[in-house]
């Protein structure tokens, strides 16, 4: 009887308890999915319609997909897209790695260095794009100053952000200045957790440092490494602020989305149905990767 | 040979740190000297400014004296016409008024605080009931938030670009000033809070239990729990997530230059500047000046909070 009634009451206790945690989260999944689930099936609805700003939404079908798969700058887009997010990955998270391989030996003044290296993370994207988009200023940047005054590399001098064969790797080096302190970061805080007795022990046999890192460092960094990649790939993808305000002439999904949706004729209907091919572009690349590289 | 290879590696090492700072501080040391040149000074690659000068910045804080430039016509009608009031010459003169008006550098400046610290503060509210919830309290379907708000990063700025903006157009939200404001504010809340909730449900699980407990056999209500364990044993965390939150907000170009395109009185820092940039006085003291003064406020935030920052990017809670 008592044990029936204690048991009753922990039992309304725990429900008790649920529904707290019903109540308190509530709000957040409300707006998030109000904010962003909800957005994300209207965007697929409207990719189906001639949109209108205000008005109604003419139904055309697949014609949007059909118009974006005929058109050339579209597949132009896409190639653009994979050169700067492959290198712009892999450049990110192999030199966060050497940075925090270097970051992680003493030395003197390495609390300031370590903390002087992650501003260009903190900075807003827009207060340090005309930096540099000055360093590479045909009139007054260093950069051509020194490729062409001092060095003589080229005989004349040109616009090295304005041209987008050129402006991409631009955005590249840039995006990769932009967030290697992150990956470096994550890469540390993993690389502080590796037992110091395996170093001490590979020691004894003698292996040399590169083996070290071959053998133990790298085995240890690898789920860290697979997953910043997987991060990194997947914010390159959708990375608009970067690229766009630095340069316009490369034009990765997204700012082709943009310009498409936002600027001249506005259409928003073959913007919402680029969006969500990039949605499907991006989740299959990930399928992918997931499967073969992570092995989950 | 022993001593020369090992100062050999000594000074490689010495040159690959010089160069990791380098190449992270250029851009900025870049910006610095760039805002203190004269024009007469800016092909010159030296980073030294030849010549120290601080107009820029006196101009964008409106500092500086206002410059008139008044065409001829207007002075001889201003002269003409003494039975002008005070008022009406001012007005005109305000009208050739020379700086000032490119870049209200306080006016945009109050706005990115308006918006940062509005969108930060709800998220933070949110977030530190959501968070308890996921990271204490079982309930059906907890575990399948807390996956799931991993998930939302995966939608990218521009996906949710088109159909809020479309919403919020339906809504007559983006018709007033106001209802402007409010869509961006929420918009802010709702880019902040998966990374909030996650950050902060991290920190709540590693709160030893027993301290709660304790409360409890106190007597202490859940809700008083939160109010008067969990969140006094959380302010640096929750100092963390609002700054994160702010410096989301405060960055943001993308939503801000589609929702307050016609809207030049709530231009926020990032959007002044791009328009500083496009307009006719884009002259690369006045950007970088500008640049400057847009980057110091989350910069120095960053700073008081780099510490705790550091361990919670690293223990997974982040977005961009």
């Amino acid at each position: 009887m008592e044990q029936s009634l204690s048991l009753r009451r922990s039992l309304s206790l725990e429900q008790k308890k649920a529904r707290l945690g019903v109540q308190l989260v509530l709000p957040s999944v409300i707006v998030i999915g109000l904010l962003i689930i909800y957005p994300v099936a209207y965007n697929m609805y409207l990719s189906l319609f001639k949109v209108n700003l205000v008005g109604n939404n003419t139904f055309i079908g697949a014609k949007n997909y059909i118009n974006i798969i005929a058109d050339a700058t579209f597949w132009q887009s896409v190639l653009t897209t994979f050169l700067y997010v492959v290198f712009s990955t892999f450049g990110t998270t192999l030199f966060g790695l050497v940075v925090a391989l270097t970051m992680n030996k003493k030395f003197p003044l390495r609390a300031i260095v370590r903390s002087i290296i992650i501003l260009p993370y903190v900075a807003p994207v827009i207060a340090v794009v005309y930096a540099w988009q000055f360093f590479f200023d045909p009139v007054n940047g260093i950069f051509i100053h020194v490729v062409v005054e001092m060095l003589g590399l080229y005989d004349q001098r040109f616009n090295l952000i304005g041209t987008p064969e050129y402006a991409i790797w631009v955005a590249i080096v840039f995006s990769i200045w932009k967030s290697f302190p992150f990956t470096y970061l994550m890469i540390i805080a993993r690389l502080q957790t590796i037992d110091n007795n395996l170093y001490e022990a590979a020691e004894i046999d003698g292996c040399s440092s590169w083996k070290k890192f071959l053998h133990i460092t790298l085995p240890e960094l690898y789920f860290v490494l697979g997953t910043l990649i997987l991060l990194r790939f997947v914010w390159n993808f959708n990375k608009f602020e970067e690229v766009y305000l630095l340069t316009e002439n490369v034009k990765t999904l997204p700012i082709y989305t943009y310009f498409k949706a936002f600027t001249g004729v506005m259409d928003l209907g073959q913007g919402s149905a680029l969006a969500v091919i990039q949605f499907v572009l991006l989740i299959g690349l990930i399928m992918v990767y997931v499967k073969k590289v992570l092995k989950w | 040979m022993v001593i020369l290879v090992k100062f050999c590696k000594k000074f490689g090492f010495f040159l690959l740190i010089m160069f990791i700072v380098l190449f992270s501080l250029f851009p900025f040391i870049q910006m610095l000297s760039t805002s203190l040149k004269y024009s007469w000074d800016w092909g010159n690659p030296s980073l030294m400014p030849a010549k120290i000068n601080i107009e820029a910045y006196r101009d964008l804080l409106g500092l500086g004296e206002k410059k008139v430039d008044l065409p001829e016509s207007i002075q001889n009608l201003l002269d003409e016409t003494p039975d002008l009031t005070e008022k009406q010459r001012d007005a005109i003169i305000a009208n050739y008024l020379d700086t000032g008006d490119v870049f209200p550098f306080g006016k945009y400046f109050l706005n990115s605080i308006l918006f940062s610290l509005s969108a930060a503060a709800v998220s933070l509210i949110l977030s530190v009931f959501g968070a308890y919830s996921i990271s204490r309290l079982k309930f059906r379907g907890s575990s399948f938030i807390r996956r799931g708000i991993l998930f939302v990063y995966m939608f990218g700025g521009i996906l949710l670009l088109i159909p809020l903006y479309k919403i919020s157009v339906a809504l007559g939200l983006g018709s007033t000033e106001e209802g402007t404001v409010v869509a961006l504010v929420i918009i802010y809340v709702v880019q902040t809070l998966p990374v909030s909730l996650y950050m902060l449900g991290n920190f709540f699980r590693s709160i030893p239990y027993s301290i709660e407990e304790a409360a409890y056999v106190e007597g202490c209500s859940q809700m008083q729990t939160i109010w008067k364990i969990i969140i006094p044993l959380s302010l640096a965390a929750l100092a963390t997530v609002f700054v994160y939150s702010f410096m989301i907000a405060w960055n943001e170009y993308l939503y801000a230059s589609v929702f307050l395109k016609s809207y030049e009185n709530l231009f926020t820092l990032p959007l002044g500047l791009k328009a500083l940039f496009v307009s006719k006085n884009a002259i690369w003291d006045r950007i970088m000046a500008a640049s400057m003064l847009t980057a110091i406020p989350v910069v120095i935030l960053f700073m008081f909070v780099q510490k705790y920052l550091a361990g919670n990017l690293a223990s997974g809670g982040v977005k961009e």
